[in-house]
């Protein structure tokens, strides 16, 4: 042991600034919000009360408007999530192997530039895209592909193109991560050893790429869950998602107590996500060793959940 | 580039153990992988588009950013001579230098202190899953949390500085950037070689010298990475500063995200263009320096997505 490592102490004071900001800025107002959703709205212009506790306000969320925006978000969500990996896999696979290795780093770098793009910015750029007066409508009219002008913007389909094309790029960097780190030689080795193609994809490729569509899909997904701003854009008032109702509580109804069960209720469905897709993480992990003996790297979620932030 | 270029590599390395036949049988154009090649083609057709939508609209000398009237730089001038848009941008930069600043000394300490931690250290485990949290939760929720504690802290508690527009967005946004900085320098942090340190340490250097000459050339990298992160999530964050922001420091995004109601000019899509050319050029820089610490380009790509 080195005198370094010896002084635990001295790191954890290292560590003291980031566990102090983060409990006053992150932890406290949280647990803040935790407290108001068992409190109620006293009056039209007061925002919230704690002097009687219930849990009155979660009964309150099951009503029909927010459970069928849950749902459609819900909907929303998966259906991006199951596109994006759709997309992403082939396209990962081909960036990670398929491409010479000169082209590789460039191609990377363009795959982020959408990601270093203003979100809200790109987002518009579909508006005007969709929009039934804009060059893609008359383009379109003209080849005499569609009759009449495109009608698709501000429905639900614009959505979910909208929220697909915002979040590819962070399915897309965990996957090939994943698949470039698998490494060329046990998919040479599997070929060697007389499997085709498509055994090498299943048995080889897939597998230890597993812990990259894990990650990919909760980086997905879970800003997915929260994110309005894509459906306020892209969808009108078709486009109705769960944060966009825990917003509104906050800002026009000025209901707290209501806002913050609601906030709660997202919260805590977001981490159970998180720990099911995690254990599945750990289960496919314990099956592939133990049957196919094939030894993965031991791959942090939270170390690829770091790209989510950017959504 | 051109799609051939793009199609199965010919692998060059393997030519020499690969016998003759095989590599003719390698070389020729298999329709599998040229339906890839297309196929990733029209991917990054797809992931460009908006994009350069936006920038040909930039052009567009219409009052209306999507109705296309003809092509000019007016939305430019427009945009440089409105004291509105400048304001916001400038909040946003501000803003972004402020978040990226903070969120990098508080993750790079983090990182240090994680890549250090013992295996089992109940700190480090704590730390490392509230930073995971504030990486899933929901930006709103971060918003409704946030601000009623700012309100709390301005008012009940007498914190006046927490009134200031610009430190409200600068705290804000760290608490959302922290963790990506300290993730990012942890994973660096931990590949790397322990034993210059120790040595160092036992060459008597003093620990700033230790920090400074060992520690922080090793970690620079990542930390780097990490603040350039910290800039554009901050830069980009749309939802969070819509809650915090005070009248008068209101930031781009917030900008954007309240025309949208009222109408959207072409001058957004100008500024939207002069910041993704600033952004690819601040881009480039960070890559250039990168690369003169040695790292390999696709490393380089690696660390700025994060992983």
């Amino acid at each position: 042991m080195s005198k370094l490592s010896r002084n635990s102490v001295g790191v954890a004071a290292l560590a003291f600034p980031t566990w102090a900001y983060l409990a006053f800025f992150f932890i406290i107002p949280v647990a803040l919000v935790l407290w108001y959703s068992f409190g109620f709205k006293p009056d039209l212009f007061t925002a919230h009360d704690n002097s009687v506790l219930s849990l009155d306000r979660y009964f309150e969320t099951a009503d029909p408007t927010f459970l069928s925006t849950f749902w459609n978000t819900l909907q929303i969500a998966g259906v991006g999530t199951l596109i994006c990996l759709l997309i992403g896999v082939p396209f990962a696979y081909w960036l990670a192997v398929k491409v010479p290795s000169r082209w590789r780093a460039l191609l990377l770098a363009l795959v982020l530039v959408p990601f270093w793009t203003n979100f809200l910015v790109r987002t518009l750029g579909w508006q005007i895209l969709l929009a039934p007066e804009g060059f893609l409508s008359d383009a379109l009219q003209t080849m005499h592909l569609t009759t009449g002008p495109l009608s698709i913007l501000y429905t639900r389909a614009a959505v979910q193109l909208g929220v697909v094309y915002n979040y590819l790029p962070l399915m897309v960097m965990p996957l090939f991560v994943a698949m470039d780190r698998a490494g060329a030689s046990l998919r040479e080795a599997s070929r060697d050893l007389g499997a085709n193609r498509w055994r090498t994809l299943w048995q080889v490729t897939l597998p230890l790429a597993a812990p990259g569509i894990a990650s990919g899909c909760l980086l997905v997904f879970i800003p997915l869950m929260g994110d309005y701003i894509t459906a306020s854009v892209l969808g009108g008032a078709q486009g109705n998602m769960v944060g966009q109702l825990v917003a509104n509580q906050f800002n026009s109804a000025q209901n707290w107590a209501l806002g913050s069960a609601m906030a709660v209720v997202l919260m805590i469905f977001i981490l159970l996500t998180v720990a099911i897709v995690g254990a599945v993480i750990l289960a496919v992990r314990a099956v592939l060793r133990h049957n196919r003996r094939v030894v993965m790297d031991r791959t942090d979620i939270e170390s690829a959940v770091i790209e989510e932030a950017a959504a | 580039m051109s799609t051939t270029d793009l199609l199965d590599p010919p692998a060059r390395t393997e030519a020499a153990v690969v016998p003759p036949i095989v590599r003719a049988r390698r070389r020729r154009r298999d329709p599998i992988n040229l339906g890839m090649a297309v196929f990733g083609i029209l991917v990054f057709a797809f992931l460009f588009l908006p994009i350069v939508v936006i920038v040909i609209y930039s052009f567009n000398t219409g009052r209306l950013l999507a109705a296309w009237e003809g092509f000019g730089f007016t939305a430019y001038t427009r945009a440089a001579g409105n004291a509105v848009i400048r304001g916001s941008v400038l909040t946003s930069l501000e803003a972004a230098l402020g978040a990226a600043i903070l969120s990098t000394v508080l993750g790079t300490l983090g990182g240090l202190a994680l890549a250090r931690a013992k295996k089992k250290a109940k700190w480090a485990l704590i730390l490392t899953a509230v930073l995971a949290t504030t990486l899933v939760t929901p930006e709103i929720v971060d918003a409704i949390s946030i601000l009623p504690w700012f309100v709390s802290l301005g008012t009940d508690f007498g914190f006046a500085p927490i009134n200031n527009g610009m430190v409200r967005l600068v705290v804000a946004h760290t608490v959302m950037s922290i963790a990506v900085v300290t993730f990012i320098v942890r994973a660096r942090m931990s590949g790397a070689d322990m034993a210059l340190e120790e040595a160092a340490a036992d060459l008597y250097a003093t620990p700033w010298n230790r920090f400074r000459q060992i520690t922080l050339p090793i970690a620079f990298p990542g930390i780097l990475a990490g603040a350039l992160m910290s800039f554009t999530l901050s830069l980009d964050n749309t939802i969070v500063s819509s809650f915090v922001q005070v009248p008068g420091n209101t930031p781009w995004p917030v900008y954007i995200f309240s025309a949208l109601k009222v109408s959207l000019r072409p001058e957004i899509a100008a500024v939207s263009t002069i910041m993704l050319l600033l952004t690819l050029a601040a881009l480039a820089v960070v890559a250039l320096v990168l690369r003169r610490f040695g790292e390999s380009t696709e490393d380089i790509a690696k660390t700025m997505a994060g992983s």
